[in-house]
């Protein structure tokens, strides 16, 4: 009877319930928020709800030894993981986006670029806030790259430069990217006339196949011949690109956009949300972290409207400001958030399809963004 | 260390200020490239149009060094000299060997005779310096 009372109490001892304490709780409740959004109010569910089951994966008390937590070296998580610490993953994710991208509004007015590379400047002021919190540079700098409000590019430089970092510094950028609709419209609103919001944009010219086919190579060689550090991420989705507009690989281009992006973004949402255990997340650093995000945001998107007025002082042809906010390489919704803001003051202007020139061009610059910093912080073994 | 001087001792703005040049300058170079770009894929669509063209313009250089120029009434008999005077010279003629033997015979008005044939293309460079009737 003896002997059956110690087994018991041992056995309860291992159990969850006696290992758990209050962070444990509070980041389940996170966990189940996020697959709340991702289901219910369907805000990026592809994102959300692995990440948040995933942070319900992460925040079981387990007992250490027996390699089930992902951080210990033998356990099936960390061999999941290893994608992620090792910037495998999202190269990966950048071929799918690259074979689903049409670049086509982008090449059929390249002035809009330039408002992809406006809005990028969220990722440099907050790097300087980051450097004035007390974190160290390339703490700063992988802080700073939420501010291109681009989820793998943000996990990669991560897991280059800061990989205990990569829990609260995921979370915040793919929290902000679905949060996009809810943060951008009020700082779009405040810093633009209505009559600038009603500006119509011209409808663009045709762009030819020949022009689709090219640009990937021209755009892959220009880009990665300035900033090689971004070979990783800008040589995948101008691959993918290519594999999209030339025809004859469709097959796999279907591969890219459907089975591995899908595959890959199960893991690794998984793996970033199951990273962010109770006792590594909960800390003062995350929190400043989630505030510097918030401010990533709002700074990308103010930079770009108002580079967009500057624009406009010089130009004969005035371009709506409001497509200085798809800037922020949150692709769509942020285009999406640009239609929604214009149709609010005239329902008939439809500037979806402008905004994603900025848009696309955002994930560009997000990306060379990435690559310098690395180059600047990494240090050559 | 915190603040300001935590950007300062990191070099936080020479690197914020490198770094966004960097990614302008970049999107600048490919915008720019990409709008000069279907003008580019369209001359070289084109390019038979304009080699053809450019063909078109050297023959036309070569046969008329002058444009059309009917020869007067009054200089048919004049012509007719002329000719007689390069059938004793060779063929193709120097057209300064028949304006001195014009003048050696006393025709009247050479000068003006001799370019009013070759305004008229009765008489029309061999491209080598010399001339002959245009038959």
């Amino acid at each position: 009877m003896e002997n059956v009372t110690e087994l018991l109490l041992k056995f309860i001892s291992n159990t969850g319930f006696a290992m758990a304490d209050y962070r444990y709780v509070i980041m389940i409740l996170i966990g189940m928020i996020f697959i709340y959004l991702g289901i219910a109010k369907q805000y990026e569910p592809l994102l959300l709800i692995p990440i948040g089951f995933g942070i319900l994966m992460g925040n079981v008390p387990v007992f250490k030894g027996l390699g089930l937590s992902i951080y210990e070296n033998n356990s099936v998580l960390h061999y999941l993981y290893f994608g992620v610490t090792a910037g495998i993953y999202p190269p990966l994710i950048f071929l799918g986006i690259g074979a689903m991208t049409d670049f086509s509004t982008m090449l059929a007015r390249p002035l809009l670029m330039l408002l992809g590379a406006a809005a990028q400047m969220g990722i440099f002021l907050t790097f300087l806030g980051a450097l004035a919190l007390g974190f160290a540079p390339n703490e700063a700098a992988s802080i700073g790259i939420i501010g291109g409000a681009d989820g793998p590019t943000a996990i990669f430089l991560t897991a280059k430069l800061a990989p205990n970092l990569i829990g609260p510094i995921a979370i915040a950028a793919y929290s902000y990217m679905a949060l996009v609709p809810v943060i951008q419209p009020p700082i779009m609103k405040l810093l633009t006339s209505r009559e600038e919001r009603l500006i119509r944009m011209e409808e663009p010219r045709e762009v030819s196949k020949k022009e689709k086919i090219i640009f990937p190579i021209i755009g892959f060689l220009l880009c990665c011949y300035l900033a090689p550090a971004a070979l990783p991420l800008l040589g995948m989705l101008f691959f993918g690109n290519l594999l999209k507009e030339c025809v004859v690989a469709e097959r796999l281009a279907v591969s890219a956009r459907t089975a591995i992006i899908d595959s890959v973004t199960i893991l690794l949402g998984m793996t970033v949300g199951a990273s962010t255990q109770g006792d590594v997340f909960l800390t003062p650093q995350s929190v400043s972290i989630f505030v510097l995000g918030a401010l990533a945001f709002g700074v990308a998107t103010a930079s770009g409207v108002i580079f967009a007025k500057i624009m406009n002082l010089f130009l004969k042809e005035k371009i709506n400001p409001l497509l200085g906010a798809a800037g922020v390489s949150a692709v769509p919704d942020s285009a999406r958030v640009v239609q929604h803001v214009g149709q609010h003051e005239d329902p008939t202007n439809f500037l979806l399809m402008h905004a994603m020139g900025p848009n696309v061009s955002g994930v560009i610059g997000s990306a060379i963004g990435a690559g310098i910093l690395w180059s600047f912080m990494a240090v050559p073994k | 260390m915190k603040g300001l001087e935590a950007i300062a001792f990191h070099n936080g703005w020479a690197i914020s200020a490198v770094g966004i040049s960097i990614v302008f300058t970049g999107l600048t170079l490919l915008a720019l490239i990409i709008s000069q770009l279907h003008k580019v894929l369209k001359l070289w669509d084109e390019r038979g149009i304009y080699y053809e063209r450019l063909k078109n313009m050297g023959q036309k250089e070569e046969t008329t060094a002058m444009p059309d120029f009917p020869l007067p009434q009054n200089m048919e008999e004049s012509a007719r000299q002329f000719k007689l005077l390069t059938e004793r010279m060779e063929d193709p003629f120097s057209l300064p060997e028949l304006l001195k033997l014009s003048e050696k015979c006393g025709l009247s008005h050479p000068h003006s005779t001799m370019n009013a044939l070759l305004r008229s293309k009765r008489i029309v460079p061999d491209g080598k310096g010399y001339f002959h009737w245009n038959e």
